[in-house]
C-alpha cells in the first residue's frame, strides 16, 4: 500500500486545482516552504563545521570561513564517547519498540475486531498517559523502579518511555484493526483459524504499514527523551544521547559552547532523519491505514 | 575524649593503612562519582591523576549542572547514591541538614592538610559543629579588563579600577573609543552570574547579601544600592550593550573574548579559556571592589566533595578526600593545570609563578565569601528568584528602592520557610 | 460466535496493555494524588497536611498566571498549527511536481527531538550570535537587531515560531490521510457541478474530515497545556516570570524549591482542567457528528 505513489482518485480530484496556469504558483509555493522549512537545519550544519570560535562570533554568518571537525571531535570524545552513548540510545528505543509493539499490538485487536464490554473506557484508560505531565510522574516511578531493581537499567527506562508511546501506538493501530476488511476475516474463519492465528496471518500483516509507523515513532520518542534518561541512569557509560548532548555544550553558569551544540544537534538528528527517509513510503501508509478516522 | 575516640581513631588508622598496604593484595575496587558539567573538567585532571597512582579506580559521570540536586536527592530516596560525589558548593547547606552526606568530621579534624583549606570551605561545609566535606575545585570571581583598550583609551593598563566609580569612569572613557566598544559587561538575566560577580563588589562596601535564618536581614547595607546605581547609570549612559538585558549566561564571557569590552566581572576559569580562545587579547585580573578605596572581596564558588549517605566505599571514599588536599594532588593535578587550590598556602606555587593573573586569582579565594544559606536556589538560581528580579527591575526599569525593598520581603519569606 | 464470550477473548488481549498502564501510569498518579495531601520535599520529610497545598495554590498568583499564559499559548498555537496543516496538506496533494518531496520536507523536523529543536531555535533568536535578526536585517526588514527573549511578547512569538517549525508536518500527515480516504463519488459529483477549488474544500473536504480535524486539534492542544521544554530552554520563564508555562512551574517548585508535595498539588489541579478541557471537546464533536 504506497501511499504516495496511487494516491486515492478522490483526494486528487478534490485538492486538483482547476486551471493548468496554477501549477506553476503551486511549484513556487513548494520551493518557498521548502526553503523556510530546511533553512534552519543547514545552518546548524553550517555551524557545526566551523570552528569552534566562529560559531561564536559576534556578528555571526551564514556559512564558515574555514571548516573546522573540532566541534564534531569534541562530540565524539566527550567524556565516555560517542558510540557508548549511541549504544544506549539504541537498547533502549528497542526495548521501547518491543513494549509498545507488544503491549499495544494484543490491546488494539481485541479493542477493534471484539465487542469488549465497555470498549470506549477501556481505550480512553489506555490513552490515559496523554493527559499527564509525565515529568510529574518521574519521581514515583523511579522509587518504584528502584525497588525492583530497574534503576540504571534498560528495561526500567524503556518503561517509562512505553508509558509516554503507548496511547499513540494503541490508537494508531486500533484504527488500522478496525480498517481491514471484514472479507479476510471472514475468510479466515471459515478457514478454521482461531483469533490469535487470525491475528498472525491476516491482521497483522495488513496492518504492517501501522507497525512501521509505531516503530518509527516509538524510536523517535525514546531516543530524543532527556529528564527520565537522567534521573534513571546512574552512571556515565549508561547515559543516552540527550544527557550527553547537555553536558557537551555546557560551560560556566550557562556559557554555551554554540559549535559543540550545533555538532551534538547533527549527530543526535541524524539516525532519526535516516530512518525516517529508508521508510518515508511507510510513514504516510502507516497514517493512511491507520489514522483517518 | 577519651578512649573511645582513641580506640575509634586507632582501629580507622589500622584499617585505612591495613587496607592501602594489601591494596593490591585485595580486588581493586570500582568506585563512581558525580560531578557536574562545569566542573567535569577540573575534576577529570584530579581523577585521572588519583587512577594513575592507586590500584582503587574512580569513575566519572558527568550530571548537567542544574540536575544534580534533584538526581541526588531522588538517588538518596531510591538508595542509589554514587560513592562520591562532587557539587555546586552552595549546596551544602541543603544537603547537610537533609542528611544526605556522611558525617567525616574526626578524619577531617586528624588530617594536617583540612587546616589549611580557605575558610570560606571549612566554613561552608560545617552545620552544627559536624564537617560534611571540603573544597575541591574552587573558582573565585574577579574583575578582568582589557588592557588594549585601557592603553587606548589613555588609562594605565597596570592600575585597574579600584573602586566602584573608578569602574564608571574606566567605562566611560572606552565607551568612547567606538561605536562598538562598550565600557562594562554583565548577564543581565543570570542569576549566577551575577551572585558571582556583582554581589562581591556590594560585600566589599560593606553589605550583607543572603540571610541564614529568617532573623537576618537581606540585602542588608549601602552597598546593595551603590552597586545597583552604579549599573543602572552606566545602563542608561549606554556604557553596556544592550544585549546585556537578556543574556541569561550563555554569553557571560562570550563578549569580553571578542575584545570589544572594557570592563566586567568573570571568573577563574576565564584564564584558561581565554589562552584558548583569544590568546592575542591582553587582559589584566584584580579584586572586585567596592565604594571605597582598599575595599575588595570575592565570590568563593566551585565544587565541594563529600560522600554521600549509602557509599559502598566510604573509606576509599575518605583515602580520595583526604589525598586530594595533599601537596601533590593540589600541585600537579590543580595548580598545574591552572586550576586554584582550596589551600591557601598553596596560592602562590611555582605553577603559578609563569602568570602572576593567576596568583592573583588564587589570593582572591582567601579573602572570598560564599553565603552559607538554605534554599540558596530558591533565592538566587532558580528562573523566577527575587535576587534575579531585583537586579532586572533596578538596572534596567531603574526602580531601584523598590526593586531591593521587593527582593528584601521575597527572601524573607523564603528564609522563613 | 457467542458475543459475550468473545467480547472477554478481546479484553484478555487487552490485559497486559491494561496492567501495563494499572501498574506504570494509574499506581504512579495515586501515589502522586496521595503527596499532594502532603508536605514532602525533596530532600526528605513528608507530613500529612491535608487540603492545605491545594489551598496554596489557590492564592498561588504566579500559578494562575502561567496558567492563563499557557491558555494563552494554546489558543494562539493551535489554529496557526491546524490551519498550516491543513493548507500543506492541500498543497502537497495538490502540487504535481514538487508535493511529495515538500511533503517529506515539511515533515522532517517531527523526527528531531524537542530539546534538540528548542536549542537550535534558541541559538536562532539569540541577539548577539542568532541568524535570524541577521537574515532580517539582511532583508531590510529591521534596522536594528530585536532582543527576542527581553520581552514576554517577542519571546512567545519566538518559541511559537520554532513549535510551528517542528509540529506542523505531524498535522499535515494526518490531514494527508484524510483528504485521502475521500471516495470517488462525492468528487465526481461536485465536479461535475462545477464547483470552484476552494468551494470544494470547504464544502466536501472540510466535512468529511471533520473528525480528524477534531481530533488533531484536541491532541495537539493537550500538548500545548502541557508545553515545557520549549519555554525552560528558550526564555528560562522570563522575562520576570511572565513566559512560565504551568508544567514550568510545577517543575520549579517541585525540583527548584524541593517542594513535591506542592508541585504534586499543581499536578492534579493542571490534569483536572486538562481532562474537563478534553471531555468537553469530545462532547462537542459528539454532538457534532449526530447534527
Amino acid at each position: 500500500m504506497s501511499a504516495f505513489a496511487d494516491l486515492a482518485p478522490g483526494a486528487k480530484a478534490i485538492a486538483a486545482p482547476r486551471t493548468a496556469s496554477a501549477s506553476p504558483l503551486l511549484g513556487a509555493l513548494c520551493v518557498g516552504v521548502v526553503a523556510i522549512m530546511l533553512f534552519p537545519l543547514l545552518m546548524c550544519f553550517s555551524a557545526s563545521i566551523k570552528t569552534a570560535q566562529e560559531a561564536s562570533a559576534v556578528p555571526p554568518h551564514y556559512w564558515p570561513s574555514a571548516l573546522s571537525v573540532e566541534n564534531y571531535l569534541k562530540v565524539f570524545h566527550y567524556q565516555a564517547s560517542l558510540p557508548v552513548y549511541l549504544a544506549n540510545s539504541f537498547a533502549v528505543a528497542a526495548l521501547t519498540i518491543l513494549l509498545c509493539l507488544g503491549l499495544g499490538t494484543p490491546a488494539a485487536y481485541g479493542l477493534a475486531r471484539f465487542p469488549v464490554p465497555a470498549k470506549e473506557f477501556v481505550f480512553l484508560v489506555l490513552l490515559s498517559s496523554l493527559m499527564v505531565p509525565y515529568q510529574a510522574l518521574l519521581t514515583p516511578l523511579y522509587i518504584m523502579a528502584a525497588s525492583l531493581g530497574l534503576a540504571n537499567t534498560y528495561l526500567g527506562l524503556a518503561i517509562v518511555h512505553t508509558v509516554v508511546q503507548l496511547p499513540f501506538s494503541v490508537y494508531l493501530l486500533r484504527n488500522s484493526f478496525e480498517e481491514t476488511p471484514r472479507e479476510l476475516e471472514e475468510a479466515g474463519i471459515v478457514d478454521g483459524c482461531n483469533s490469535l492465528q487470525l491475528l498472525r496471518w491476516i491482521f497483522l500483516p495488513a496492518a504492517a504499514p501501522a507497525l512501521i509507523t509505531v516503530t518509527l515513532f516509538a524510536f523517535i520518542a525514546s531516543w530524543n527523551e532527556f529528564i527520565a534518561a537522567l534521573i534513571f541512569m546512574n552512571k556515565e557509560t549508561a547515559f543516552t544521547i540527550p544527557i550527553m548532548l547537555v553536558g557537551v555544550r555546557q560551560g560556566h553558569f550557562g556559557a554555551i559552547d554554540w559549535g559543540a551544540l550545533q555538532a551534538g544537534v547533527v549527530v543526535s538528528i541524524f539516525p532519526c532523519l535516516a530512518i525516517y527517509l529508508l521508510l518515508q513510503r511507510h510513514y504516510v501508509s502507516g497514517f493512511l491505514s491507520g489514522a483517518i478516522k | 575524649m577519651g578512649r573511645a575516640n582513641w580506640i575509634r581513631g586507632g582501629a580507622l588508622i589500622a584499617a585505612l593503612a591495613a587496607s592501602s598496604i594489601a591494596g593490591s593484595a585485595f580486588a581493586a575496587e570500582n568506585l563512581t562519582m558525580w560531578v557536574r558539567a562545569s566542573g567535569a573538567n577540573a575534576a577529570t585532571h584530579l581523577v585521572d591523576l588519583w587512577n594513575s597512582g592507586h590500584a582503587d579506580k574512580i569513575t566519572l559521570t558527568v550530571i548537567p549542572d542544574n540536575q544534580v540536586v534533584s538526581k541526588l536527592a531522588t538517588g538518596v530516596k531510591a538508595g542509589e547514591t554514587p560513592d562520591v560525589i562532587s557539587f555546586d558548593l552552595i549546596y551544602m547547606p541543603d544537603f547537610m541538614r537533609a542528611g544526605f552526606l556522611i558525617d567525616i568530621t574526626d578524619q577531617m579534624k586528624a588530617d594536617p592538610n583540612f587546616a589549611k583549606v580557605a575558610p570560606a570551605f571549612t566554613n561552608l561545609a560545617t552545620y552544627k559543629d559536624r564537617i560534611y566535606g571540603t573544597g575541591f575545585t574552587p573558582d573565585v570571581s574577579i574583575l578582568v579588563y582589557n588592557k588594549d583598550l585601557f592603553r587606548k583609551a589613555g588609562l594605565d593598563p597596570d592600575k585597574p579600577p579600584k573602586t566602584l566609580d573608578q569602574i564608571h569612569e574606566a567605562a566611560k572613557k572606552i565607551r568612547a573609543l567606538g561605536d562598538d566598544i562598550y565600557g562594562f559587561y554583565f548577564s543581565g538575566s543570570c542569576p549566577g552570574c551575577n551572585i558571582f560577580t556583582t554581589s562581591p563588589m556590594m560585600v566589599a562596601s560593606g553589605a550583607k547579601i543572603l540571610p541564614r535564618g529568617a532573623d537576618e536581614e537581606p540585602l542588608d547595607g549601602a552597598g546593595v544600592k551603590q552597586v545597583l546605581q552604579l549599573f543602572r547609570d552606566m545602563w542608561t549612559e549606554g556604557l553596556i550593550p544592550k544585549s546585556a538585558q537578556a543574556d541569561n549566561g550563555a554569553n557571560f564571557v562570550a563578549n569580553f573574548k571578542t575584545g570589544k569590552i572594557g570592563v566586567q566581572g568573570a571568573g577563574g576559569f576565564l584564564i584558561s579559556d581565554m589562552k584558548k580562545d583569544a590568546p592575542n587579547l591582553d587582559f589584566g585580573i584584580a579584586f572586585l571592589p567596592g565604594a571605597k578605596e582598599g575595599q575588595a572581596s570575592a565570590f568563593v564558588g566551585g565544587d565541594v566533595v563529600a560522600i554521600p549517605k549509602g557509599s559502598k566505599h566510604a573509606d576509599i571514599a575518605l583515602q580520595f578526600i583526604k589525598w586530594e588536599l595533599t601537596d601533590e594532588a593540589q600541585l600537579e593535578g590543580l595548580a598545574k593545570n591552572n586550576i586554584l587550590p582550596s589551600r591557601v598556602d598553596l596560592a602562590d606555587n611555582k605553577y603559578f609563578q609563569s602568570d602572576p593573573r593567576l596568583v592573583t586569582t588564587a589570593k582572591a579565594v582567601a579573602i572570598g565569601y560564599v553565603p552559607w544559606v538554605f534554599h540558596f536556589n530558591d533565592m538566587v538560581n532558580s528562573d523566577s528568584s527575587p535576587w534575579i528580579q531585583m537586579i532586572e527591575a533596578a538596572v534596567f526599569d531603574g526602580k531601584v528602592d523598590e526593586a531591593i525593598a521587593a527582593a528584601k520581603a521575597k527572601m524573607k519569606e523564603i528564609a522563613s520557610d | 460466535m457467542n458475543r459475550t464470550r468473545s467480547g472477554y477473548v478481546g479484553l484478555l488481549y487487552a490485559t497486559p496493555a491494561l496492567l501495563f498502564v494499572a501498574a506504570f501510569v494509574l499506581y504512579p498518579l495515586l501515589q502522586l494524588f496521595l503527596t499532594s495531601l502532603t508536605n514532602s520535599s525533596l530532600l526528605g520529610g513528608s507530613e500529612y497536611i491535608g487540603w492545605r497545598n491545594y489551598l496554596r495554590a489557590y492564592r498561588d498568583a504566579t500559578f494562575w498566571r502561567a496558567l492563563i499564559f499557557t491558555c494563552k499559548y494554546t489558543l494562539i498555537i493551535t489554529p496557526i498549527l491546524m490551519i498550516l496543516g491543513y493548507l500543506a496538506a492541500l498543497l502537497t496533494l495538490s502540487a504535481k511536481r514538487f508535493g511529495k518531496f515538500t511533503r517529506g520536507v515539511v515533515f522532517l523536523p517531527v523526527v528531531i527531538g524537542l530539546g534538540s529543536s528548542s536549542f537550535l531555535w534558541f541559538w536562532l533568536f539569540d541577539e548577539q550570535v542568532g541568524l535570524v535578526n541577521k537574515l532580517l536585517k539582511d532583508l531590510h526588514v529591521i534596522a536594528q537587531p530585536i532582543v527576542w527573549f527581553v520581552d514576554a511578547d517577542l519571546g512567545l512569538a519566538a518559541v511559537t515560531a520554532s513549535i510551528v517549525w517542528k509540529v506542523v508536518g505531524f498535522g499535515m500527515i494526518l490531514f494527508v490521510a484524510a483528504l485521502q480516504a475521500i471516495g470517488d463519488d462525492v468528487n465526481e459529483a461536485a465536479l461535475i457541478d462545477g464547483a470552484s477549488y476552494w468551494r470544494r474544500i470547504a464544502h466536501i473536504a472540510l466535512p468529511l474530515t471533520w473528525r480528524t480535524i477534531l481530533l488533531t486539534t484536541l491532541v495537539s492542544a493537550i500538548g500545548s497545556m502541557l508545553a515545557f521544554d520549549q519555554f525552560y530552554i528558550m526564555t528560562a520563564g522570563g522575562p520576570e516570570s511572565q513566559t512560565f508555562t504551568s508544567v514550568y512551574w510545577i517543575y520549579q517548585n517541585s525540583f527548584i524549591y524541593f517542594k513535591q508535595g506542592y508541585g504534586a498539588a499543581l499536578s492534579v489541579i493542571l490534569m483536572a482542567i486538562i481532562l474537563t478541557g478534553s471531555a468537553l471537546q469530545l462532547f462537542l464533536m459528539r454532538r457534532g457528528q449526530r447534527a
